[in-house]
């Protein structure tokens, strides 16, 4: 199973086991180090979610009346609640979570059961390939896409009248059908993840039970295989929904400009003058119930099923031989999702960062370099924002990782009571979305010295995407057997030197996986970051926000350089993948 | 004396002197009175001191900033360490980091120049701006007296307005008035500013609103606008011919876009057009105060001036000042302001605006 996958999947557990003999009992002081560390790393946890969580649920009981009394009242709520805009917004948000999850679990699930199923060609090379789109950045995709498929002067419009007198009307990206349209690219990969390894690890004896007896291929599907793929079907599911629901960049860029909100898009212009944090707050607040509801009740499903995938036997499952017509219906599937997600959004960014004024069209005349040299050495803003993005990269996925082995452990290895309940806390931030976060983050800082600092945006990305490190470190920690701390410990080690030297060199593959992951993550992240920059801690994606307002060829070329250093963790990240299956 | 003393002494003395003589060589103490000698004297060495600026704009590109920077050093013999820390922003968005940082008590903007001026009156009674008395502020007395600025507080770097605008690649638009863009243009290929989520636009549409009847709004409200937030986007999307025609498109992005090679064309109306002037002021508590006064001074004068115009096509209120573009950048005196009086307005008629706008566009 790739990492990723089981930084998304709950991990399974394993009980700490035999105490250590009485001869091997560590030192009052190694004992203070061994839970106290861990439980340091739990503590610093829980401020970081429950911190921002309670400045929103406070803001939003709080209300400023037009003479300065505050009081503490529902009338954000009431007021929201009334108000015809809340409702289209939470339609739309609605909307484009199913449409976008909905689509995703197709995509996902067709191109894991073609690459591990069938024996379409270059299923090596699709098996890549499909993960791409998991390591680009959404926000770009949208400014790709909207080259490719702006009405009147996309790309696609552009080839397609010029090469064979077409119109295309319907290709519309802005409005929800392109923004689904670009969740749908960017989340499938995550479905992709979910499901590939339950379908490699699958039985085939109960589909060749129901083709024996008589059952189509499409029966099957329905009957046997879709319904062992349910659990990491649903799980993908409602990732996605919560994730895409809540994203800012893509609905900001192709659905805000036309005059169509969502939830996110509403709490960024509730920030804005006249600010109103109640409004922004009460937003945020009906949001996190349907999300953290969504989270927990993930939880809850995911720890009462089994999953009945794996038996105890040794077996591969059977790859099923596509008819001809079959293997051009999988590979043309396989070829439009990496084109549509990787291969067209590339080209449209290279051709327009290479024009000096994007008319619609590459135009040799305005061929130029100017944009790349303009935002790697002559702007500020954008060489400030490429620094800061890798700063926080580099620190925040180290910080996670760090956080992350300490919570693993105590999780692990720690006292069993309340044990569920921490680590329900613990991963409530996977549901919680960026801008919310970063809503509530402000609220906290805005009156402290972190107001406008590198610092408060790297502790919102660590508040965030912690979980996923948990989970990566947790799966493979549950793996190890308790049994070689032991000895280490009985052979007279203290709990630092198992830890340096037992455990830590056991879980580096999933450290070095989580690290990754998280550097990917901080290297795009928008939606917290939107409102806590300010003038000298832009990153990246602020950098793309503003260029987008104001020039093609500046975007398109910050975003160029975002998609290289994105693309070579992803290089990097296969390296690590294939040392760890040679080890 | 010791020698030891004697060489401290000289080389306090040395100090000293290249002190004063770099800053007597600045070019804005040369034929200055001894008294504005030593204002900007002080001024100069405060600014040494601070290190650096932190100035906003929701115009200016980058590039002509650094030019203003270069410009702005010279004049004033700063040391290349010194730093002027610019970002261009949205209207809305530095309006809302003013709000924040006030609310907050943690100001970290120096000098904000922004078209808001309810707000920004609201902010100078607050007590929230910085009193200074630039005296470049002698050339702008008639931007006084038209209630652009007020003497003390801030005046404008220069002033633009939203125009109908089209790409003539692919329009060949011949009309003089704001109702001729109705029959102009197909539905769904016409933009605008959105008015809902920026303060500049929101002004153009209450001055319009002054000039135009709301039926006008209501027939461009059928034509289904795309509405965006920066001029920029207005401006690219007529190039790229995603859109056909715009109301609010800017001279300013028409001269910085053609000089690329586009073809954009626009019309001053024959009902008039809404000046915006960013009004340029010092927070009250600015981190550099003496750097910011220093800013104000030069970006008001006729250097600072001169390079606004010639890369932003902006419209100066400095009294005596010639264009070097008056096709995109005419004489203030040249053309037809809606008068509106700013200072008798408050947030709620700019929110009762807003709502009109809403109910007319219903974005």
């Amino acid at each position: 199973m790739n990492v990723s996958s089981e930084a998304l999947a709950k991990p399974h557990r394993r009980e700490s086991g035999a105490h250590l003999p009485r001869s091997a009992e560590p030192a009052p002081t190694s004992r203070v180090w061994e839970h106290g560390l861990p439980a340091l790393g739990v503590l610093a946890g829980i401020i970081l979610v429950l911190g921002p969580f309670l400045a929103t649920v406070i803001r939003s009981l709080l209300y400023w009346d037009v003479d300065g009394t505050v009081s503490v009242t529902l009338l954000n709520f009431t007021n929201l609640l009334g108000d015809p805009r809340f409702l289209e917004a939470a339609r739309n948000t609605l909307l484009c979570g199913v449409g976008a999850t909905v689509f995703s679990c197709v995509l996902g699930v067709s191109l894991a059961w073609i690459v591990s199923r069938t024996d379409v060609p270059g299923r090596g090379w699709f098996e890549v390939a499909n993960l791409i789109p998991f390591f680009l950045s959404p926000y770009v995709g949208a400014e790709a896409w909207r080259f490719l498929a702006a009405p009147g002067s996309g790309i696609l419009h552009r080839l397609a009248e010029q090469y064979f007198g077409l119109k295309l009307p319907f290709l519309n990206i802005y409005g929800l059908g392109g923004v689904i349209w670009v969740l749908s690219i960017f989340y499938t990969p995550y479905v992709y993840l979910f499901v590939i390894s339950p379908l490699r690890r699958m039985d085939s004896a109960l589909e060749d039970a129901a083709r024996v007896h008589g059952a189509s291929f499409v029966y099957t599907l329905r009957r046997i295989t879709l319904p062992l793929l349910m659990p990491a079907l649903l799980s993908a599911a409602m990732i996605v929904f919560v994730t895409s629901a809540g994203l800012f960049d893509v609905p900001f860029a192709l659905a805000a400009t036309h005059g169509i909100r969502t939830v996110p898009t509403e709490i960024y212009s509730s920030l804005q003058y006249p600010s109103d944090f109640g409004r922004a707050s009460a937003f945020g607040m009906l949001m996190l119930c349907l999300t953290v509801s969504l989270t927990l009740w993930q939880r809850h499903y995911l720890a009462a099923r089994r999953f009945e995938t794996v038996s105890g036997k040794g077996y591969r499952p059977r790859i099923i031989v596509l008819s001809p017509l079959g293997k051009v219906a999988a590979l043309g599937l396989e070829l439009l999702f990496v084109g549509v997600g990787v291969v067209l959004p590339i080209i449209a960014l290279i051709m327009v960062s290479l024009q000096s004024i994007w008319t619609g069209q590459f135009r040799t005349g305005f061929f130029t370099f100017d944009n790349f040299s303009y935002v790697l050495l002559n702007y500020d803003l954008t060489r400030t924002a490429i620094g800061n993005s890798l700063i926080l990269a580099v620190t925040g996925a180290s910080i996670g990782v760090g956080l992350s082995v300490l919570q693993s452990y105590f999780l692990t290895r720690g006292p069993a009571r309340g044990r569920g309940f921490i680590e329900a806390v613990l991963s409530l931030p996977i549901g919680i979305p960026g801008i919310i976060l970063g809503l509530g983050f402000l609220i906290l800082a805005v009156r402290t010295p972190l107001y406008s600092t590198l610092w408060i945006i790297l502790i919102a990305y660590v508040a965030h995407f912690f979980p996923l490190a948990v989970r990566t470190v947790t799966a493979m920690l549950v793996a190890i057997n308790p049994e070689l701390e032991q000895s280490a410990r009985a052979s007279g080690a203290t709990w630092w030197q198992t830890m340096r030297y037992v455990l830590l060199p056991l879980l580096k593959p999933a450290l070095i996986a989580a690290w990754l992951m998280l550097f990917v993550i901080f290297i795009r992240e928008l939606g917290s970051t939107i409102l806590l920059f300010g003038q000298g801690t832009e990153t990246i994606s602020v950098a793309l926000v503003a260029l987008s307002e104001r020039d093609f060829g500046f975007v398109a070329a910050l975003a160029m350089i975002q998609v290289v250093l994105l693309l070579s963790a992803f290089a990097l990240f296969r390296v690590t993948r294939t040392s760890l299956v040679q080890d | 004396m010791t020698l030891r003393t004697t060489a401290l002494a000289a080389l306090m003395f040395g100090a000293v002197a290249l002190g004063q003589a770099s800053a007597q060589e600045a070019p804005a103490l040369k034929g200055a009175s001894p008294e504005e000698k030593a204002r900007v004297g002080a001024l100069i060495e405060g600014a040494v001191k601070e290190g650096s600026l932190s100035y906003w704009d929701t115009v200016i590109q980058p590039g002509t900033n650094d030019k203003l920077v270069r410009a702005f050093k010279e004049r004033y013999g700063l040391p290349a360490a010194f730093k002027v820390n610019y970002t261009l922003s949205q209207t809305g968005d530095l309006v809302t980091r003013i709000e924040q940082e006030l609310g907050a008590s943690r100001v970290t903007i120096d000098v904000a120049a922004i078209s808001a001026p309810i707000w920004v009156f609201e902010r100078m009674n607050k007590g929230e701006l910085l009193e200074y008395r630039s005296p470049e502020y002698a050339h702008y007395k008639r931007i006084f007296e038209a209630g652009l600025g007020v003497d003390g507080y801030f005046a404008f770097n220069g002033g633009y307005v939203f125009v109908p605008m089209w790409n003539s690649e692919n329009l060949d638009f011949k009309g003089k008035s704001y109702t001729d863009m109705i029959a102009a243009v197909p539905e769904g290929k016409l933009s605008m500013g959105d008015a809902a989520n920026s303060t500049t636009f929101l002004a153009t549409y209450m001055g319009q609103r002054t000039v135009l009847p709301a039926d006008f709004f209501t027939k461009l409200a059928a034509k289904k606008p795309i509405l965006l937030r920066r001029s920029e986007q207005l401006a690219a999307g007529l190039v790229t011919g995603e859109q056909t025609m715009t109301l609010s498109g800017m001279p300013t992005r028409a001269y910085q876009m053609n000089q690329k090679g586009a073809k954009l064309k626009f019309v001053f109306p024959k009902e008039g057009v809404m000046l915006l002037a960013p009004s340029t002021f010092i927070l009250a508590k600015a981190p550099h105060p003496n750097a910011a006064k220093l800013w104000i001074d030069f970006i008001l004068s006729e250097t600072g001036q001169k390079i606004l115009t010639e890369s932003e096509a902006l419209i100066s209120g400095r009294a005596g000042f010639k264009s070097p573009i008056p096709e995109y950048s005419p004489p203030i005196e040249s053309l037809n302001l809606i008068k509106f009086d700013w200072s008798k307005l408050n947030v709620q008629d700019m929110a009762k605006a807003k709502a009109d706008w809403l109910n007319t566009f219903n974005p």
